[in-house]
């Protein structure tokens, strides 16, 4: 092959990922270009209007409202998805048969599209005709999307589809763990909390936090379920921001304003995926064991 | 239409050191880029221009179906019993004119949304679209819909038999609107033509109500005690299914229709400035009832509710009685359609204080992609598919109700043998149905509102207040 050929190789080999990140940033640059003009349907010729949009935003209750609720389901989800994937990794952590059936089959949640759970759980959560109230006895009057219970039943939906990619994340990070430790512990008779707490759990630690960091920045940006199950109501329970970027976007054309909603919400999970992989850092560097 | 171009000066991104670390940090915001640039469409897509030729003063000569042989076009739609009862027509259509229709469908929940994005795209993939009349005051102020008017007073290019006086007046009028503050629906373009229409009116279990020697309520007061007295939740009955999700479909029909007959209005006009009356006194006294009757005698998730779960609910035999749409009732009466079938009647509803049956309307029309390269064949689609001949056809499957005159005197009235005080209703209530909102172009945003202040009310907030407060809100949005 000649020399040329050989030099360029690394060249084109990178070209469509040099394209897909043109292609990207030229849509964000875009998108944030809009965010100081007046661009919706109804004034199709936009002017420049500074930082009007953000003030308007920045300024709107509901804007913070969303926020809260926003970081109220991202840690509520986040929290009870890693809590229950930690524990079911650990139960799976056998190789029994019914682990085996069992890991082959909590995958099943994660082949859904959310928006397609968010339609059968709408279904299950029916007072009327859902299969909840019927099994749990509760009648036609329990309402499981009414004002106080919305945003904990789509939290619920939320830990339902993703609980097993946390399972199945932390599952793989305990089984590449060294055994030698363990074994050790075992010839000193050390019970199985104490080297879950001393030895498994800090090795565990970046596997957990690579499963945190998804989620949560997953979480912020939730949509699709939510958007199916109560369209952010009942009132503004469930709105979260991307569901009021879609309410000023789609619904009430105003582009503008929907974009300085997407942007704002790009910044929060920028801000908040760079704290996360610093903190992921001095998890790999203490499991590592160079200090922490 | 001004198209939309990018600033020629180049976005400068001062240098950093890039780490692995900092691009996997990275990657976390940029999961969110295409949802931003998502918010923003009609980034010069093709078509819409200023100005863009209508095209109907090109045709000449004498009208002939046969004049675009060979041609194909593209239409979005909904699945809706007016879609399904064309579907098998379309291919007449074909032989009628030689023209390819292709026909997309999109859930009715997604279509706005998706006729939105492609309507501001500008990219004219769709030719012709199935809208509701209240999304031309939406659609028609950017430029995205097409004035049909000179195609129809174009004797080349619309057949000598199609007779658009045939369409109801009141229907005609709710298509045209001339976009101005102040003005009154009947003014400017027609803007998209009727296809189906709906009156607003109660669906009822008869054979329950026959059961047990119900008599139709004529006053509000009565309907709310009569669907409490049959409201029974250890049986898993209610006594009326309406819409109470968090979308302006939520207003339009059994609200909107009972606000109005109660003698409340949405907008008082002085000249062109606007100002909301959702906070009246007799709009918060009806807006009070409403949700208690939602409570009390609705379905408990009640702000889950659209139009298929109210229907569904009155086919199982869960629901009573339904305040929505007649054509979204009339299919369950369809031997086979649900498990009520030929056990439910119609009637209008209870009357306003003064007697009045003022009916809220809802029309499906098919209109023109401003953006469409092939208006031609576009036109002679709609005035086929809104035409004597099919709509006759249609009428044979689920097709309620024709807007056309000649067609619900004719071959619909024979379909209502099977269909108690369907048509008895019609008549009772067409000549007060209209729109009964005030036409602007912020519709869809201040009637969210409207719905999202029923959903907080319905959660415990005090009616009087948080009417006050959409009000006051509605006003500033409508007059800015």
């Amino acid at each position: 092959m000649p020399a040329w050929r050989r030099r360029l190789r690394p060249y084109l080999l990178s070209v469509p990922a040099v394209l897909l990140i043109i292609g990207i940033l030229y849509a964000f640059f875009y998108g944030v270009y809009y965010t100081v003009l007046d661009y919706a349907a109804t004034n199709p010729s936009p002017q420049f209007v500074g930082l009007d949009n953000y003030r308007s935003v920045l300024g709107d209750q509901l804007f913070w409202r969303s926020a809260g609720t926003t970081l109220l389901y991202a840690v509520a989800a986040t929290g009870l998805e890693t809590v229950l994937g930690v524990a079911i990794a650990l139960l799976l952590n056998r190789s029994t048969l019914i682990g085996k059936t069992f890991e082959r089959l909590l995958i099943l949640p994660l082949m859904i599209a959310p928006v397609i759970a968010g339609v059968i759980w709408k279904l299950m959560f029916n007072p009327q005709f859902g299969v909840l109230n019927h099994v749990l006895g509760l009648g036609s009057t329990f309402d499981w999307l009414s004002k106080d219970r919305a945003l904990a039943s789509t939290i619920l939906v939320d830990v339902w589809i993703y609980t097993p990619f946390v399972a199945i994340l932390v599952l793989a990070g305990i089984r590449s763990l060294p055994k030698e430790p363990f074994e050790a512990s075992d010839v000193d008779g050390a019970s199985w909390f104490y080297m879950f707490r001393r030895l498994m759990l800090p090795m565990m630690w970046p596997y957990i936090l690579v499963a945190v960091i998804f989620r949560f920045m997953d979480c912020l940006k939730v949509f699709d379920a939510v958007y199916v199950l109560t369209a952010g109501g009942p009132g503004v329970t469930t709105t979260t921001l991307q569901i009021g970027a879609f309410e000023d976007s789609i619904t009430n054309l105003n582009y503008s304003r929907g974009s300085t909603y997407m942007f704002l919400l790009w910044i929060i999970v920028f801000i908040t995926a760079r704290y996360l992989v610093s903190v992921l850092g001095k998890a790999q560097r203490r499991a590592a064991g160079s200090g922490a | 239409m001004n198209e939309f171009t990018r600033s020629e000066s180049g976005l400068h991104v001062p240098k950093k050191k890039v780490t692995r670390r900092s691009v996997l940090a990275a990657m976390g915001g940029a999961a969110t880029v295409p949802m931003l640039y998502g918010c923003g469409v009609g980034t010069g897509g093709g078509g819409g221009e200023e100005g863009s030729a209508n095209g109907a003063g090109e045709v000449t000569g004498s009208f002939d179906w046969k004049a675009l042989q060979g041609e194909s076009i593209k239409i979005l739609q909904t699945p809706h019993p007016y879609q399904q009862a064309f579907q098998p027509l379309l291919k007449e259509f074909t032989e009628l004119t030689g023209i390819e229709v292709q026909a997309d469908l999109v859930a009715e929940a997604d279509y706005f949304t998706k006729l939105n994005t492609e309507l501001a795209g500008k990219t004219g993939a769709h030719d012709v679209f199935m809208t509701g009349a209240y999304f031309i005051w939406q659609y028609g102020p950017p430029g995205w819909m097409e004035d049909l008017t000179p195609w129809i007073e174009n004797s080349a290019a619309t057949n000598p038999d199609y007779d658009f006086e045939d369409i109801y007046e009141g229907l005609r009028t709710s298509t045209r609107w001339d976009f101005e503050k102040g003005s009154e629906l009947g003014t400017g373009g027609q803007w998209a033509i009727p296809w189906g229409f709906e009156t607003n009116v109660v669906a009822y279990n008869k054979k329950e109500f026959d059961a047990r020697g119900i008599a139709l309520p004529d006053t509000f007061d009565d309907f709310i005690q009569l669907a409490t007295d049959l409201t029974d939740r250890s049986q898993n009955r209610y006594g009326v299914a309406f819409r109470g999700s968090k979308s302006w479909a939520t207003i339009h029909p059994g609200f909107m229709t009972q606000f109005t007959r109660e003698g409340a209005k949405d907008y008082t006009a002085e000249g062109t400035t606007y100002t909301a009356a959702m906070n009246s006194e007799k709009a918060v006294d009806f807006t009070k009832k409403w949700v208690d009757l939602a409570r009390n005698a609705g379905p408990t998730s009640w702000t889950t509710y659209d139009y298929p779960q109210c229907t569904g609910d009155l086919g199982n035999g869960n629901a009573m009685m339904v305040y929505d749409a007649d054509s979204a009732t009339y299919p369950k009466q369809k031997a086979g359609a649900s498990a009520q079938a030929g056990n439910l009647a119609w009637y209008p509803g209870p009357a306003g204080p003064d007697g009045s049956y003022a009916t809220n309307l809802w029309t499906w029309s098919l209109a023109m992609n401003a953006a469409s390269k092939k208006k031609q064949a576009a036109w002679m689609f709609i005035q086929w598919a809104t035409g004597k001949d099919a709509m006759n056809k249609a009428t044979a499957s689920t097709f309620a109700d024709p807007v056309r005159a000649s067609v619900f005197d004719g071959s619909f009235k024979q379909t209502l043998g099977g269909f108690p005080g369907y048509l008895e209703t019609f008549e009772k209530v067409i000549d007060s149905t209209k729109i009964q909102f005030t036409p602007q172009t912020k519709f869809f945003e201040t009637t969210e509102d409207w719905a999202v202040a029923l959903q907080d009310i319905y959660s415990g907030a005090d009616a009087k207040s948080r009417l006050d407060e959409l009000a006051e809100a509605n006003t500033t949005k409508i007059n800015a």
